[in-house]
C-alpha cells in the first residue's frame, strides 16, 4: 500500500499541452475520483500513471519512489479498463493469473490468489467460461478480479462503468464502494459522472483542460465551489445562475454588486410570496418524476434556469412565479474571472 | 404452395447450371478412367475414339498407381504445398507485424509489399530461374563468384591465407537439377504468395484492440508474450484462411513446375496429369482421380481446423 504524489506533472503531445502542470497528494488508502468533461485530460493523468503514457515534465511518486522511468509492471498499479480488455482467447481463470505468471509465481499461489479474488466478487462459478461467455457486469467484475490478485498499492479505474446499463452502474458502484472498505488500497477513478464522483470519492479533483480547477471532499465541492466551473459540474441538476438583471429588489441586495453571479441550487429554490421572491419567472416545461419535480423556467430576461421541488402543485405552466431561496445557501461568483466571493 | 416454395423454384436454373457445370466434367473423366483412349495409335486406331467398347476397366488406375513417376508426385504436391504454406505464413506474420508499426514511408512500403502478388505466375518464374537462381547468369552465381573471388585473394595473404586456405570452395547452386528444383519452385511461390498473407494479416491486426496491449503491458507481458497471448490467437481465424486458400491454389501449381525443369525432380500430380494427357487421356483421367482423392483428404483436414477456429 502507498500513497501517490504529482509534482509540477506535464504532459504534451508536440506543441499541444494536454496537462499543463499538476500538483497533487493522495493519501494512502484514498479514494480518489478525477472528474472532468471528456477531453480535460483526466484519463491521460491516470495513463501517465500506470506508466501508459510517458511523462513530458514533472515527478510522479507511488510511495516514497520516483516512477517516471519505471516500467508499467513494476510500478505496483493495476488497472480497469473502461472496455474490460480481458483477454478474448483466455478462460476467467487464465485472465486473473496471467499478470501473476508473467511475474514467475509458482502455480500454487497463483491459484489461491484467484481463487480468493473470485471468491471476494462472487465470480468462482465462471472461472472456466471464457469472456465471451460473459454478460457486461460479469466481465467488469473479472476486470476488476485481473486487478485484485496483484495486489497492488494503487487502483487505477478508467471509466469503468460506463459501458453498463443504468442498473448495472449503481450496483456495481456499491460494490466498488464495498471493495475499496475491504481493501483500504489507494484507488483513483476516472470517470465524467459527478453522480459516481460524489457517491465513491473520499477527495474528488475536478479538471478542466488539463487543470486542476479544485481538490476536496465531495461536501466541500458542494458547498464551497471554488468556481463557476465546479459549481455547475458538481449536483445535478447543475447550478443556476443569475446576473442582476434577472433579480428583484431583495436580490439585488443579496447580490450587492453588480459585476457578480449569484448561484443558485435548484434544490434549495421554492416558490415564496411576493415580498421573499429573488426573481420572478415563468415555468415553460414541468418535469414529474414522482419523487420530485423538475421546473424549467425562463426569467423575462430571457435566462433559463430548474427548479427542483416536491411541492407538485407550486408551480403552473405559464403562470409567472415568485421564485425565492435560502441566502444562506446563495453562492456568489465574480462575473469577470468566475471565482468564488466570500460572503 | 407453401412460402419456400417460389424461392426455391428461382434457385432452381443457377443451381441446376452449377451441378452440370460440376457433374459433366466429373463425370467424363470418371468414364475416360475407365477406358482405354488415347489420342493416336496406329497399331490400335479403334482407341482413339472414347468408348465403352474400350473398356479397361481398373487398369488405368493399376497402371498409373504403378508409375515410376507417381509416388514422387503426390510427394512433390504435398512437400511444395506444405513448404509454401509453412514459409508463407512465417514470413507473413514477421512482416505484418513489421509494417504494423508507424514509420515514414510506411504507405509506399505497403503497396511495394503487396506488388509481388500481381506478377503472372509464368513470368515470375521465368525472372526467378532465370535471372536471380541461375548458377552463372543470375544474383545467385554472380553473388557466389564474386565471394569465391574474395575468398581467393584472401588466400593469398601471408599468415592469415592459411587460415582462408582451409575454407571449402563455394559452389553456386543449379536450381534446374533433380535435386533442388522443387525447392526452386517453393522458393519463387512463397515469394508471390507471401505478400497474400501479409496483406490479410495487416488487415486483422488493425483490428487488434489495443486496450488488451496496454492491460498486458500492465499484466507485466514483454512484447514475445504478448504476440504469442494476445496477437497470435488474435490471428487464428486469418491464418487459417491464409492456409486454405493457399492449399486449394498451390495443389495445382503448374507454371512454375515447367519453366523451372519440367518437371525433372519436382513433377507434381498436375505436371504429371499433364504429361499422361499428350496422349494418354485414359491414364490422365485416373490421375485425375487420384488428384481429387488427395485434394478431398487435405480438405478435410484443413477444414476441421479451420472449422475450428471460426467455431470459437
Amino acid at each position: 500500500m502507498a500513497g501517490l504524489t504529482l509534482r509540477n506533472v506535464a504532459k504534451s503531445y508536440g506543441a499541444t499541452e494536454v496537462i499543463e502542470s499538476i500538483d497533487l497528494d493522495i493519501d494512502d488508502g484514498e479514494f480518489v475520483v478525477f472528474v472532468g468533461p471528456s477531453g480535460c485530460g483526466k484519463s491521460t493523468l491516470l495513463r501517465m500513471i500506470a506508466g501508459l503514457e510517458e511523462i513530458s515534465g514533472g515527478e510522479i511518486s507511488i510511495g516514497d519512489e520516483i516512477v517516471n522511468d519505471v516500467a508499467p509492471a513494476k510500478r505496483g498499479v493495476a488497472m480497469v479498463f473502461q472496455t474490460y480488455a480481458l483477454y478474448p482467447h483466455m478462460s476467467v481463470y487464465k485472465n486473473m493469473a496471467f499478470g501473476l505468471k508473467q511475474a514467475k509465481m509458482p502455480a500454487d499461489q497463483i491459484d489461491e490468489r484467484v481463487k480468493a479474488a473470485a471468491e471476494i466478487l462472487d465470480i468462482t462459478p465462471l472461472l472456466e467460461r471464457t469472456p465471451r461467455a460473459l454478460s457486461g457486469g460479469q466481465r467488469q467484475r473479472v476486470a476488476i478480479g485481473r486487478a485484485i490478485v496483484r495486489e497492488p498499492d494503487v487502483f487505477l479505474f478508467d471509466e469503468p462503468l460506463s459501458n453498463l446499463d443504468a442498473a448495472l452502474r449503481v450496483q456495481t458502484r456499491i460494490e466498488i464502494a464495498r471493495l475499496h472498505e475491504r481493501l483500504g488500497t489507494t484507488m483513483i477513478y476516472v470517470t465524467h459522472d459527478q453522480v459516481e464522483a460524489m457517491t465513491l470519492a473520499d477527495k474528488i479533483v475536478v479538471l478542466r483542460s488539463g487543470n486542476v480547477e479544485q481538490v476536496g471532499s465531495p461536501i466541500e465541492l458542494y458547498e464551497t465551489p471554488r468556481n463557476m466551473f465546479v459549481a455547475q459540474f458538481i449536483g445535478s441538476p447543475k447550478m443556476n445562475f443569475f446576473g442582476p438583471d434577472d433579480l428583484s429588489e431583495k436580490g439585488h441586495a443579496l447580490l450587492g454588486n453588480p459585476d457578480f453571479v449569484l448561484g443558485l441550487r435548484p434544490e434549495h429554490m421554492a416558490k415564496v410570496s411576493e415580498k421573499d421572491a429573488l426573481l420572478t419567472a415563468v415555468p415553460n416545461l414541468i418535469e414529474n418524476l414522482g419523487e420530485y419535480a423538475l421546473v424549467h423556467c425562463t426569467t423575462p430576461k430571457g435566462t433559463e434556469f430548474i427548479v427542483k421541488t416536491t411541492d407538485f402543485t407550486a408551480f403552473e405552466k405559464s403562470v409567472p412565479a415568485n421564485i425565492g431561496a435560502d441566502p444562506e445557501r446563495a453562492h456568489l461568483f465574480d462575473a469577470k474571472t468566475e471565482l468564488r466571493i466570500e460572503r | 404452395m407453401s412460402d419456400r416454395t417460389l424461392p426455391r423454384l428461382l434457385q432452381t436454373p443457377a443451381v441446376i447450371l452449377l451441378l452440370i457445370w460440376m457433374l459433366v466434367p466429373l463425370g467424363m473423366t470418371l468414364f475416360f478412367s475407365f477406358i482405354r483412349y488415347v489420342l493416336n495409335s496406329l497399331r490400335r486406331p479403334e482407341w482413339t475414339t472414347p468408348s465403352i467398347e474400350n473398356w479397361r476397366g481398373g487398369g488405368n488406375y493399376s497402371f498409373v498407381w504403378n508409375n515410376d513417376g507417381f509416388w514422387l508426385a503426390i510427394y512433390n504436391s504435398v512437400f511444395m504445398v506444405t513448404s509454401i504454406i509453412v514459409l508463407t505464413v512465417l514470413l507473413g506474420l514477421a512482416i505484418a507485424v513489421l509494417v504494423n508499426k508507424n514509420f515514414p514511408g510506411r504507405g509506399i512500403v505497403r503497396v511495394l509489399l503487396i506488388s509481388p502478388f500481381f506478377v503472372m505466375p509464368a513470368v515470375n518464374a521465368v525472372l526467378w530461374i532465370n535471372m536471380i537462381l541461375d548458377p552463372v547468369l543470375g544474383l545467385q552465381g554472380l553473388a557466389v563468384g564474386g565471394l569465391s573471388n574474395i575468398v581467393d585473394a584472401l588466400r593469398g595473404l601471408p599468415v592469415l591465407g592459411n587460415f582462408f586456405s582451409l575454407w571449402p570452395e563455394i559452389e553456386p547452386i543449379s536450381f534446374r537439377a533433380t535435386q533442388t528444383s522443387a525447392i526452386a519452385v517453393i522458393i519463387m511461390v512463397t515469394w508471390q504468395w507471401t505478400p497474400f498473407a501479409v496483406l490479410i494479416f495487416m488487415t486483422s491486426l488493425q483490428s487488434e484492440d489495443q486496450q488488451q496491449k496496454e492491460a498486458a503491458i500492465l499484466d507485466g507481458a514483454n512484447a514475445w508474450s504478448q504476440f504469442r497471448n494476445l496477437t497470435l490467437p488474435h490471428l487464428g481465424r486469418p491464418i487459417a484462411i491464409v492456409v486454405m486458400i493457399q492449399a486449394i491454389f498451390h495443389l495445382s501449381l503448374y507454371a512454375e513446375v515447367e519453366i523451372v525443369s519440367r518437371g525433372n525432380g519436382n513433377k507434381n500430380l498436375p505436371y504429371l496429369i499433364g504429361e499422361l494427357s499428350t496422349n494418354n487421356i485414359g491414364a490422365a483421367s485416373a490421375a485425375g482421380i487420384f488428384a481429387v482423392i488427395l485434394a478431398n483428404i487435405i480438405a478435410i483436414f484443413l477444414l476441421r481446423m479451420v472449422g475450428k477456429t471460426l467455431m470459437d
